[in-house]
């Protein structure tokens, strides 16, 4: 196949260059789903945008009560990042186990959320978190949207044409919130996650659930929000009985596929094992 | 000592030093740096690339095939359909494939048109163009099916398919690949006798190879010469295969090899260079084609699926005393990548092996499907034979209540007890690697707490008897020894092998010997890698090589040290000598393994913490070669015992990348402690025996026979996957899982 490689210098130029040419142009970051589906013959594009000389869209630093990860981070610079790992240790320990280093070196935070593949691990991870994306849009227009609801459906987002997504912010978190994310690898540990949960509670000083997040990742078409389980938990003692009662709950708040790693109902039942095990972990 | 190891000993040079130091790579240094070629390096002047027309469908008519589109693309120089090409099949030993397909298709991705075109993106393109009308005909998707009353035939035309290798064996059903039968000693008598009888039926999932270089071949004319480079290992062979299927003369077909990238049995055999042939003779042009990866996994060769029904009879003290199994193979869609004139996987009828068995019934049969065809695999057959055999060997143990090494033990083969096959052995090593492994593990105490330890016993016979191999040594001008040889080294450091045996016996500097590999017009006939034949047999032409050469440089300067021996027959020149070997058969190696997991109760995911291996190779000529052998075998069969599986649905591969066919990555490979046997020599130089098909064999059963011991289920289908254990663990004991 062949395209037309532009390299804009601003956001503004590379919107605009996605905009003239719509459906026929894709934007390239790291490069590593974009090359996969390429060479599928899934993807065609006429025009291709690369970002990296977009400075906009990179960096990694704090801004007041948020952490800024700029789309253009690899997995390996947000894995290693010392402003991340002090302040989101999680989102670091979880970059440190997406896929390989080889990817890691490669794939960007940008590249991964716009992909939208519901197996990866970011996206649970971030939404638990409470991030949200910062869009750029054309004539100058930025927006910001919660990640939660930003998966639209396998491999979609809630990105307009012409639209990029310049990075996301992470609202810091108090000190008494622990969060977590556990992927299940039951065959190889490079290997996508049969499945992956997120969790995000705080437990206050009467020992009841403050608040809490649960997002599960390679279980349906998006990352998926167990509200109920969520809702089971608030306010309630953490016990081990109500860890597990509110867990047995994540079955129903899913949509798993059969594939290699497994049927719908294993993946059904090892949601609810790691949702356990993730809820145990954050309530300690 | 005994006389063979005496032999052995002596026969090595007197310094004795080339063989104890770790080895250096001939190969190593150009692979390291990426200066090695392989064939999808290879580029010729006006070099066309090709790309196919594939089925959509696993069994179809085809009414049409309409390419006038496609020939009008640019860069389209041709378009080659299969009425082309009828009545061309290809094939190892039977040629029942056609070279494209002109009537019927019979898998998902079997090939309808090539297009050979300046860029592979025109050829692709052209490729898209060509409009195929298909009458969809019901497939057969088991071995099982394939031979039900009113199956459809696939291969109508199979009583015309050419058979290399003598007369094709009678079939009792059109469907039937291959199939036979074994029987000695009074079967039904012996099982009404015994004490207990016990029954068990396995099934192994199908597996691809996992050489990360795919099939690659490009083909041009010189003169009127065909030069074929591909990735095949067996260059011989396959000159051989290709002459008899396109009815060209042999001599007019040249077979060369750049570095393969992988083989693990996959690289034997061969299907895009018979097209490419005739492209390049229809062209007048260099012809290439690079297999894409998903379709060397859909359209090319597996391991085969099986099930087995395996029925053991024991006497009141525990010996095994009838055995019978019946054994069936999904062979696919066609028989064309078997190596072997049974048609089946050539391991594929030896089942208990190294069991002492008097009395003996197998059936096997291999059958003919709309799957992905099977074909060789590292160690035919064996893995899964290997999977089903330890399995039930282990269940009657538990089952008796005797130590699974202690039931081994009495049961293995001892010098002159029968094996599977009726053949007497005349040695054994059994009692060796038993003690070597109960030594290792501690077997006597048992695994910590949570644990589970599964073990398996087996042995490969050594390369059939009656094998050839020559080699060509000649002395330059800079008195440096020249090895020509015609072997492929696919990886296993064939090559630096032969430099290592010759160096040993003569005494010279390795660095003043070269080990070139010819094409087959230059290089003496070989019958390639395969059947873990390389160290003992072109060992062995490496051996008679340098003690020709020896002999040569007597007689030039009788008593003389060899390094001015050489430099004289240097001056000398025309210093060219042959060396031949023929291998006898008959010596065993053995090997006992042990595997000890633990297993995630809520999940049933199984981790593999610690791994012994004991193997019985004889005298050590490559040592880190060997150990790349074992250790790769090792974590080979760790992903068949685990992970890997090449899901088909009604003939629709629905895993066709290593995305989703998972094979082990460096992080999942557990301890794995390897012990050497290496008093026992074998039959190749200096005493070596084969070891490059004996570690992938062991693992599943051990696996398995882990499991069982960590939490009290038996899983009897390869792979032992989370979700299976789980499973069975919910099953057996309910809240288990809770």
């Amino acid at each position: 196949m062949s395209f037309e490689y532009h390299q804009p210098t601003s956001v503004d130029e590379a919107v605009s260059l996605l905009q003239d040419h719509g459906d026929d142009a894709m934007a390239l970051a790291g490069g590593s789903a974009f090359t996969l589906f390429m060479k599928l013959g899934l993807i065609s594009p006429g025009h291709v945008v690369g970002l990296g000389n977009l400075e906009e869209m990179g960096g990694i630093h704090l801004e007041p009560n948020c952490l800024w990860i700029g789309a253009l981070s690899t997995h390996a610079e947000i894995e290693k990042s010392p402003i991340v790992r002090d302040h989101h240790r999680t989102i670091a320990d979880m970059f440190a186990r997406v896929a390989t280093v080889r990817l890691r070196n490669q794939a960007t935070l940008g590249g991964n959320i716009a992909h939208a593949d519901p197996a990866q691990d970011p996206p649970p991870t971030l939404i638990a978190l409470d991030a949200r994306a910062v869009i750029a849009g054309p004539n100058g227009y930025r927006r910001e949207t919660p990640l939660d609801g930003f998966f639209t459906d396998y491999f979609s987002v809630a990105l307009e044409p012409g639209e990029l997504i310049l990075g996301v912010r992470v609202p810091l978190v108090a000190a008494d919130t622990r969060a977590t994310y556990m992927k299940f690898l039951p065959r190889s540990a490079d290997d996508y996650a049969t499945v992956g949960v997120a969790a995000v509670a705080r437990v206050d000083h009467d020992g009841l659930v403050a608040s809490s997040r649960v997002v599960l990742g390679a279980v349906g078409p998006t990352p998926m929000r167990a509200k109920r389980v969520e809702q089971a938990l608030l306010g309630q003692r953490v016990t081990p009985q109500l860890l597990a009662e509110a867990a047995s709950l994540v079955r129903d708040e899913i949509d798993p596929i059969a594939d290699a790693r497994g049927s719908p109902d294993y993946k059904r039942e090892m949601a609810r094992v790691w949702t356990e095990r993730a809820l145990t972990t954050v309530t300690a | 000592m005994t006389d063979h190891q005496k032999r052995a000993s002596h026969t090595r040079s007197e310094e004795g030093l080339v063989l104890d130091q770790p080895e250096y790579r001939i190969e190593g240094r150009a692979k390291v740096t990426g200066s090695a070629t392989y064939t999808a390096d290879v580029r010729r002047e006006g070099m066309l690339d090709v790309s196919y027309a594939r089925s959509m469908y696993p069994h179809a008519r085809i009414i049409s095939v309409d390419t006038a589109a496609a020939r009008a693309m640019p860069g389209v120089h041709t378009v080659l359909l299969g009425s082309d090409v009828r009545p061309f099949c290809l094939g190892r030993t039977l040629q029942d494939w056609p070279v494209l397909a002109w009537d019927r298709v019979r898998l998902v991705g079997d090939r309808i048109a090539a297009v050979a075109a300046d860029t592979l993106a025109e050829a692709e393109a052209a490729c898209d163009m060509i409009a195929v009308e298909y009458e969809e005909l019901p497939g057969i998707f088991s071995p099982e099916a394939a031979i039900a009353p009113g199956a459809p035939v696939l291969h109508p035309d199979s009583d015309g398919y050419r058979f290399l290798r003598g007369i094709r064996h009678p079939r009792s059903h059109p469907n039937m690949q291959g199939e036979g039968n074994h029987e000695h000693g009074d079967v039904e008598a012996t099982f009404a006798s015994a004490s207990q009888v016990f029954e068990h039926t396995f099934d192994v999932a199908r597996t691809i190879h996992g050489h990360l270089e795919p099939h690659v071949s490009a083909v041009w004319m010189e003169g009127d010469r065909f030069h074929v480079c591909s990735t095949n290992k067996s260059p011989f062979r396959l000159r051989d295969q290709l002459a008899a299927a396109l009815e060209i003369p042999a001599e007019r077909i040249v077979v060369d090899s750049e570095y393969i990238g992988g083989d693990f049995g996959g690289k034997g055999f061969s299907i895009d260079e018979y097209v490419l042939i005739i492209l390049a003779r229809t062209t007048g042009r260099p012809v290439r084609y690079v297999t894409r990866y998903a379709d060397d996994i859909r359209a090319g060769n597996t391991r085969h699926a099986a099930r087995f029904r395996m029925r053991t009879g024991v006497d009141a003290r525990g010996r095994i005393v009838a055995h019978s199994a019946n054994i069936v193979y999904d062979g696919g869609a066609y028989a064309a990548g078997k190596g072997n004139p049974a048609l089946m996987p050539a391991g594929g009828l030896s089942t208990l092996v190294g069991y002492h068995l008097p009395a003996v019934r197998v059936d096997a049969m291999c059958a003919y499907t709309n799957n992905v065809p099977g074909g060789n695999a590292r160690a035919p057959g064996q893995p899964q034979m290997s999977f089903a055999s330890e399995s039930h060997v282990d269940l009657i143990a538990r089952s008796l209540g005797t130590d699974p090494l202690e039931f081994r033990r009495m049961n293995a083969i001892q010098i002159g007890d029968i094996d599977c096959n009726g053949e007497r052995w005349g040695d054994s090593t059994f009692s060796a690697v038993l003690d070597l492994l109960h030594h290792e593990t501690h077997w006597d105490r048992p695994p910590r707490a949570g644990r589970g330890r599964g073990m398996s016993l087996g042995a490969r016979s050594s390369p059939e008897g009656g094998l050839t191999s020559d080699l060509m040594i000649s002395v330059s001008a800079e008195a440096q020894i020249q090895v020509l040889t015609g072997v492929a080294d696919q990886g296993g450091g064939a090559h630096t092998m032969m430099q290592r045996v010759i160096a040993e016996r003569l005494g010279v500097p390795l660095d003043q010997i070269e080990v070139r590999k010819g094409a087959t017009d230059v290089a003496l006939f070989d019958l390639g890698a395969g059947g873990s034949r390389l160290t003992p047999v072109a060992g062995g032409a490496a051996l008679a090589g340098a003690d020709a050469l020896s002999e040569r440089l007597e007689l030039l300067a009788p008593g003389r040290p060899v390094l001015a021996q050489l430099e004289l027959a240097a001056r000398s020149g025309d210093i060219r000598v042959k060396g031949h070997f023929e291998h006898e058969a008959g010596l065993h190696c053995t090997y006992a393994c042990s595997v000890e997991v633990e297993v995630d109760r809520q999940t049933g995911q199984v981790s593999v913490v610690d791994c012994v291996f004991v193997a019985d190779v004889g005298t050590v000529i490559n040592p880190l070669a060997l150990r790349g052998q074992l250790v790769g075998g090792f974590v080979s069969g760790l992903g068949q015992a685990l992970m890997e599986e090449l899901n088909v649905d009604e003939g629709f591969v629905t895993t066709p990348n290593l995305g989703d066919y998972k094979m082990p990555a460096m992080p999942d490979i557990p301890p794995i402690r390897i012990v050497l046997l290496t008093e026992h020599p074998g039959g190749g130089p200096f005493g070596a025996k084969s070891a490059g098909e004996l570690a992938n064999v062991a693992v599943a059963p051990a696996v398995a026979n882990a499991v069982h011991d960590a939490v009290g289920v038996r899983i009897t289908s390869l792979p032992i996957t989370a979700e299976k254990v789980f499973a069975a663990m919910t099953a057996t004991e309910p809240g288990t899982a809770n």
